[in-house]
């Protein structure tokens, strides 16, 4: 599997609010984060993928099949978390099981019920009586039990504490040990997908305003910080974006090699996810 | 679509346990002759109409149609789950009262005339599958919550409307009979009416659900 995920020329209107030529690929064997402010167009992104939403253009391929022709069959091998529990206060994880073992044809009993016993979930409990976390690790158990593919989450990690999200995290990298498997994951907690992405496709506004592999990002992009006036006599076309504020400025570099060849008086420091996201938007703002 | 059933079940067993004991409570009651025979059909129609939406009311309060259609089960499913948890709603508690009225009748509990009974159970039923042939699609489409003001109107019209007629035909002296022809064709009638509700509910909400956003 070359692909488990490609979306070509994605458009989705809301009047208010566009999906505008969304395109890039989730690879096999590989995590991809989706990063974006709140209203980007992440979770519009992942309702166009799942067909929870009509789109108004474009084309997606799961695991090399069209989303929409193939949609019952494709989705036997996607296993899904959504942005908050989905389960019905009154049922227990066995029932979870007795409901999703019908809707999965390769349903692991077993499987499941490993995953129950590695996260702590009681069987028998009510899940109104389960914590968030819990709840989301039972998600990611069900998600998980069918043996699927390809992982769609969709902010999964998002109100957790970092002990029950490093945990699920592992759980992500253990899951794309198999070349056949891969995940995309949606979150504005950049620090995650720092720590297990292997690419990130920044979404702004409704588009893609920034793609590619973690590593190189991380690696070509800088922080600049430096005065007004220091700002002023770089060349623009060498900023992606910048911040001025009362004591300085901070610029976000496209490429930090290329910048500090023609300015080496001037300090750029590695960047941060969260910090090309802010910069990038500063940027736009001021545009 | 047996997965969407099971989830229906699951998630009302407790709803369903109250439903029993209203059901003994009033069975009871018609011993100790408070009621008359014939609110037990009238329990049945309640219970057929308020199961269906009540599994509604639990869907939305989890957000589970947006996981449930992100399932190989997808929205063709979901709605026939809907239309099937309803026949069995209907069904079951058509069952269970018609063996709780014959073992009242057996055991001498209880005093009604077999055909009168039989035929009002058959009203009781087509008037519940009616119902919900008119409120499911109502229900896919808008929600429990958004619903519920439109279930009630339906209700209000479709009942109210059927004792309106009896007390204008009442006061006016008509006297409401049945000839034979039409009491030997009702069941027939009734099961063509019913059958030809719901397969149009049926692609009607199928319609509305498929265009529907999560």
């Amino acid at each position: 599997m070359k692909n488990a995920i490609a979306i070509r020329g994605l458009r989705k209107d809301y009047g208010a609010f566009r999906l505008e030529d969304v395109s890039f690929d989730v690879p096999g064997g590989a995590i991809v984060g989706l990063i974006g402010e709140n209203g980007a167009g992440k979770s519009t992104t992942i309702k166009c993928i799942l067909n929870l939403i009509r789109r108004d253009g474009g084309e997606i391929a799961l695991l090399e099949r069209d989303n929409i022709a193939d949609e019952r069959q494709v989705k036997q091998d996607i296993g899904v978390v959504l942005d908050e529990s989905t389960f019905h206060d009154t049922l227990r994880p066995a029932d979870v099981e007795a409901i999703l073992r019908r809707l999965y044809r390769t349903w692991d009993r077993a499987l499941f019920a490993a995953y129950l016993e590695k996260f702590g979930l009681p069987r028998n409990k009510l899940i109104k009586e389960f914590s968030r976390g819990m709840k989301m690790k039972l998600s990611i158990a069900a998600a998980l039990a069918h043996r699927p593919r390809l992982l769609i989450l969709d902010e999964a990690t998002s109100g957790l504490d970092p002990v029950v999200r490093d945990e699920i995290l592992d759980e992500f990298l253990g899951f794309i040990a198999d070349e056949d498997h891969a995940v995309l994951l949606s979150s504005h907690i950049t620090s995650d997908l720092e720590k297990v992405a292997d690419y990130i496709v920044y979404l702004h506004r409704g588009r893609v305003a920034l793609q590619g592999a973690k590593d190189e990002l991380l690696d070509t992009y800088g922080r600049l910080a430096c005065t007004k006036a220091d700002l002023a006599a770089v060349d623009p076309a060498l900023l992606a974006g910048s911040r001025v504020g009362q004591f300085g400025c901070e610029a976000l570099v496209k490429n930090r090699r290329e910048f500090c060849r023609r300015y080496p008086g001037l300090t750029v420091d590695p960047v941060t996810l969260d910090e090309i996201m802010v910069l990038t938007q500063k940027g736009e703002e001021s545009k | 679509m047996i997965g969407m059933v099971c989830k229906d079940i699951l998630v009302l067993r407790k709803q369903m346990l109250y439903y029993l004991f209203f059901i003994a409570v009033y069975t009871v009651l018609v011993v100790a002759g408070v009621f008359p025979p014939s609110i037990l059909p009238a329990v049945m129609v309640i219970i057929g109409m308020l199961l269906p939406m009540s599994s509604f009311g639990f869907d939305d309060q989890a957000h589970w149609e947006k996981f449930a259609a992100a399932t190989p089960a997808g929205r063709r499913d979901i709605v026939a789950g809907k239309y099937l948890f309803a026949l069995l709603s209907v069904g079951v508690t058509a069952l269970l009262v018609l063996a709780l009225m014959a073992a009242l009748a057996v055991l001498g509990l209880a005093e009604f005339a077999a055909a009168e009974t039989l035929f009002s159970m058959l009203v009781c039923i087509a008037l519940s599958l009616i119902f919900n042939a008119i409120t499911l699609p109502v229900l896919l489409k808008f929600g429990a919550e958004k619903s519920r003001i439109i279930s009630i109107v339906i209700f209000v019209a479709v009942f109210g409307g059927v004792m309106l007629l009896g007390q204008l035909a009442d006061s006016a002296g008509v006297e409401l009979t049945l000839g034979p022809w039409l009491v030997n064709a009702l069941p027939m009638v009734l099961a063509m009416v019913c059958v030809g509700a719901l397969v149009i509910s049926y692609f009607v909400a199928l319609g509305i659900y498929q265009r529907k956003e999560f």
